[in-house]
């Protein structure tokens, strides 16, 4: 396995990295665009975006901010409202996973940032029908999640008629350089539906849907009807209102510890009081108790690595940890079946025995091979070049088997 | 007077969509299907493919998803795509002989575009022409600028001089039976700074076959300029057109506002 020299990512990331001739990563190339920017530049090309969409005769919202509650979702709130005076609806999909404090730091956002907050909650036995099928269909239990983030607050832009939405980061833009930093990439349904949706549509879990993929078996009875808060909208409404989603990343110097240090001390916001056991930050994913836990157990499953290969590489490349200190990180975490687990399952009605049989249905063989036990073994960042060379041959023997 | 064309230009690296920026840097943007289907639906004109794999290294794509990312063969994907594409579809990338041309055009090709093949031996623009129709074959052009304002044509992915003039080597190669020319300006690409007008502009006034000026779109207004001031027949975007929504019917709205007769 090639990893990145300079953060910890493997080349079996989720989100697809390109390699440049010393071996560093685009996510870090990318990351490393920050301090060739001008900022006070793109400040002022937000600042012109903003009064283009803002509400001259006030008779609308200024803008929506999809918001979780989460450490960006009150940076964005603070940015939008304090910085640039803008009238925002804040709009949550609701996935029904709250962490306790999470959902405080949900409530929090009305009481600290003048703004209106609508709450959008899918029907619960929906939501578990969904975390059933999408895990058996393609090892994910919360794709429904991400459909609905990135879904329902665009139908809430069409039915309000407010074109302007304010994304935080872009995700992969900022895990993996999807994107440069100078492309001022913006919301599409191109990229929602390929990468946030994986290529699934809001209809492809009705009963009808499956059928279609070839996975009846997977039905839960799940019709159009219980599925609306999914869809993204259809290119004529996206046009007719002129909806337009910019990701405030492009355009402010983003740097999560520093803002959540900020939103924390003036706007109440709390991390976990208890931390996760797959990763040591205790900031980020407080909406969803599996996204750090299970959830993120699955793309160990499949690729090798988690969520505290995700936060080391991000934290190293914003200077506050070394490799080295990254790679003790990914040594503790990565690894861990997180004990989330089984709320999870007895959430959904799963054995234990099920879940680990379905899970060893998605390893990536690129990334996983059997030993003569039956063990799944893997090559690991912290294996020394004879230990390497070994698994790599071991490897290759049970790839051509 | 034939309508103008406006085309978007993928590139496939390793199997994936990827932006180029300057011929060496690249960002893994997604699958060619869903650029395709978009796209096609987003109203633009043609779309040409061109494979720049330099290494064949085709691992890692997810499979946990709903279309096929784990295509390791130029015409495997060309069929792939071409059942989601109504438009015309040009493909380039590693093309050495008219059998090669013949497998792409078989796989779903409308037509091909070629290169390093030209530059080694003319001959195959010449067969090519002849068994296909030049309609169907396009030369692709990288040149780069020289200090004394001409341009040579570039060979391996924009990295070697071949010395020869771009004009030269234009007139040479509508002359063998090429049908059209893919200029880029190994410059401008990616810069986001707009066409190298003067070499589009000294392209298509020294042949009668159209030229696609591609390489270094930022605004739409550059679009404009390839085809009013640069005098191309078609204009082609490869990065831009993935970072906003519905790009390319924004992109033609703006041209037909300023005058230009679209397809």
């Amino acid at each position: 396995m090639q990893y990145c020299t300079k953060c910890v990512y493997p080349a079996a990331s989720a989100v697809k990295l390109f390699f440049d001739e010393n071996g560093v990563c685009s996510g870090c190339s990318v990351n490393a665009e920050k301090s060739n920017i001008n900022w006070d530049e793109r400040f002022k090309m937000l600042k012109e975006i903003v009064e283009v969409y803002r509400s001259k005769d006030g008779s609308n919202y200024d803008c929506i901010i999809p918001v979780s509650g989460g450490k960006d979702s009150h940076y964005q709130t603070y940015y939008m409202t304090k910085k640039l005076g803008l009238k925002p609806l804040l709009v949550t999909y609701h996935g029904n996973n709250y962490l306790d404090v999470g959902e405080e730091n949900l409530k929090n956002m009305r009481n600290v940032f003048d703004a209106d907050h609508l709450i959008f909650g899918p029907s619960v036995d929906v939501l578990k029908k969904l975390n059933r099928i999408c895990f058996k269909l393609m090892g994910d239990m919360n794709w429904q999640n991400h459909a609905g983030i990135f879904s329902t607050p665009v139908q809430m832009a069409v039915k309000f008629n407010i074109p302007l939405i304010i994304w935080g980061e872009h995700g992969r833009l900022d895990l993996g350089g999807q994107f440069s930093l100078d492309d001022l990439v913006e919301m599409t349904a191109k990229d929602i539906l390929e990468h946030d949706k994986r290529g699934y549509d809001w209809d492809s879990m009705t009963d009808v849907g499956l059928k279609k993929l070839g996975r009846p078996e997977l039905a839960e009875g799940l019709t159009a009807k219980d599925l609306f808060c999914f869809k993204y909208p259809d290119m004529e409404d996206i046009a007719k209102v002129g909806v337009r989603g910019i990701f405030l990343g492009n355009y402010i110097e983003w740097d999560a510890n520093k803002q959540t240090d900020f939103i924390i001390n003036d706007f109440g916001f709390k991390i976990s009081p208890e931390p996760f056991e797959r990763t040591y930050r205790r900031m980020s994913n407080l909406d969803d108790m599996h996204e750090n836990g299970i959830h993120d157990y699955l793309k160990f499953i499949k690729w090798g690595y988690g969520r505290a290969s995700d936060h080391a590489s991000k934290d190293i490349r914003l200077g506050i940890m070394t490799r080295e200190e990254g790679i003790e990180k990914v040594k503790k975490h990565d690894h861990i079946k997180s004990k989330d687990l089984y709320r999870w399952l007895k959430y959904v009605d799963m054995t234990e025995e099920e879940f680990d049989r379905v899970c060893n249905t998605f390893r990536d063989p690129k990334v996983w091979w059997q030993d003569e036990d039956g063990n799944w073994i893997k090559d690991n960042i912290w294996d020394d070049v004879e230990t390497q060379k070994q698994k790599d041959e071991q490897h290759k023997a049970s790839l051509e088997k | 007077m034939l309508k103008k064309r406006l085309i978007a230009c993928l590139l496939l690296m390793d199997g994936q969509l990827v932006e180029s920026i300057g011929f060496s840097k690249f960002l893994v943007i997604g699958n060619a299907i869903m650029a395709v289907r978009h796209f096609n639906a987003w109203e633009v004109d043609e779309l040409v493919l061109l494979d720049i794999n330099r290494k064949q290294n085709y691992d890692f794509g997810r499979d946990d998803v709903n279309y096929n990312n784990k295509i390791k063969e130029l015409s495997e994907l060309i069929r792939y795509i071409s059942k989601s594409c109504f438009i015309p579809l040009t493909v380039g990338g590693g093309i050495r002989s008219v059998e090669d041309i013949h497998k792409y055009i078989n796989a779903g090709a409308d037509k091909v575009s070629i290169n390093t093949a030209a530059l080694d031996n003319l001959e195959i623009i010449r067969e090519g022409s002849k068994m296909f129709g030049s309609q169907c074959i396009v030369v692709s052009i990288d040149a780069k600028k020289q200090p004394d304002g001409t341009h040579h044509v570039m060979k391996n992915f924009g990295t070697e001089d071949t010395g020869i003039d771009v004009v030269d080597w234009a007139k040479k190669v509508e002359e063998a039976g090429a049908g059209e020319l893919f200029l880029t300006s190994v410059d401008q690409d990616g810069s986001y700074k707009g066409y190298d007008i003067y070499l589009v502009s000294s392209v298509a006034n020294a042949v009668e076959i159209p030229v696609i000026a591609s390489g270094g779109v930022g605004e739409w207004e550059h679009l404009v300029e390839g085809i009013k001031k640069g005098g191309a027949s078609a204009v082609s975007v490869g990065n831009k057109f993935h970072f906003t929504e519905h790009s390319t019917m924004h992109a033609k709205k703006y041209m037909r506002e300023r005058g230009i007769d679209l397809r």
